[in-house]
């Protein structure tokens, strides 16, 4: 387990810029004048962050491939219109077919 | 490759069990970035094979290449600025050079679509595209590597530290490279889908 905390520590050892910024890092050490959302984030060792990091990616990837998902329904009606517009051959199906796709 | 997929998936679920504190969003944040580059590099390839043989399929290619990768680094810049609250206590800084550069490397793919709306010429589109998308990637180690490793920065890799090999510890490594191989499976599976809806597409609309 120690080993994970050096991890956390890592980026204060490497961070020359608390000391010029320290007065806007505050928002760990302020953790309990903030809003209950952050307050309720920052609970049980930061583990909701990574349920939120972790749901961030989720959703963005959900959202492509239901943005996928559409297009190849939009493309699954026009090829079934062509297909009936194979069989009946009128000019207004094809133009539609057009303005579908 | 549905295998590196399933071994993506079937690798990556347990260790969502065992996560416990933000150091584990390593695996979660940093892999984003990691598909990003191989997403741009492959954009990038797909570009140079566009013009040297002028095939729309490389153009397709391309595109969804650099589609994917973009949804990609915006996970990263979101998943990046709430680990940021927490951490460090901002949502945003402008002292932080490797942040907001990539958030310029998402401006300048973003770029890249709205310019490819720009023309109604398929072949025109391409080839300036694909001219762009070259420019584009190149600027990208620049942009991640080179010039955030030489300011100071609130990242692991400043100022010329090693930004991974001494102070990862052994178990996070033996997730994290599952991890990245897996959403690099997903991108790139992402990538085959989009790419054959995009091949059916053409296909019918040369049929009708």
């Amino acid at each position: 387990m120690s080993n994970i905390f050096t991890q956390d520590d890592s980026p204060v050892s490497v961070d020359t810029l608390t000391e010029s910024y320290s007065e806007s890092w505050e928002g760990v050490q302020g953790i309990e004048q903030s809003s209950a959302f952050i307050q309720f984030m920052a609970s049980d060792d930061l583990i909701w962050v990574v349920l939120g990091v972790s749901l961030i990616i989720w959703f963005i990837l959900l959202f492509f491939i239901i943005r996928v998902d559409k297009k190849v329904s939009r493309l699954e009606k026009a090829v079934e219109e062509s297909g009936k517009q194979e069989s009946s051959g009128s000019d207004k199906e094809i133009q539609d077919n057009q303005s579908a796709s | 490759m549905t295998l590196v997929v399933i071994l993506g998936f079937s690798i990556r679920i347990p260790q969502i069990d065992i996560l416990e504190q933000t150091a584990r969003n390593l695996f979660l944040h940093v892999p984003m970035w990691f598909t990003m580059m191989v997403a741009f590099a492959m954009a990038f390839y797909f570009s140079i094979r566009y013009l040297n043989d002028e095939q729309m399929k490389w153009d397709r290619k391309a595109e969804t290449a650099t589609a994917v990768g973009l949804v990609f680094g915006i996970c990263g810049l979101l998943t990046g600025s709430l680990w940021a609250r927490f951490t460090w206590g901002t949502w945003w800084t402008f002292a932080e050079p490797r942040m907001n550069l990539s958030a310029l490397a998402m401006l300048i793919f973003v770029a890249y679509f709205i310019l490819r709306t720009a023309f109604s010429d398929e072949e025109k589109r391409a080839k300036i595209s694909a001219v762009y998308n070259i420019f584009g990637v190149t600027t990208i180690p620049f942009l991640l590597y080179i010039i955030p490793r030489q300011l100071p920065s609130l990242h692991p890799g400043a100022e010329g530290n090693p930004a991974f090999s001494e102070i990862t510890a052994p178990e996070l490594r033996i997730i994290f490279y599952p991890a990245v191989i897996g959403f690099i499976g997903i991108a790139i599976w992402l990538m085959d889908i989009v790419n054959r809806y995009k091949k059916v597409k053409e296909l019918t609309e040369s049929r009708i």
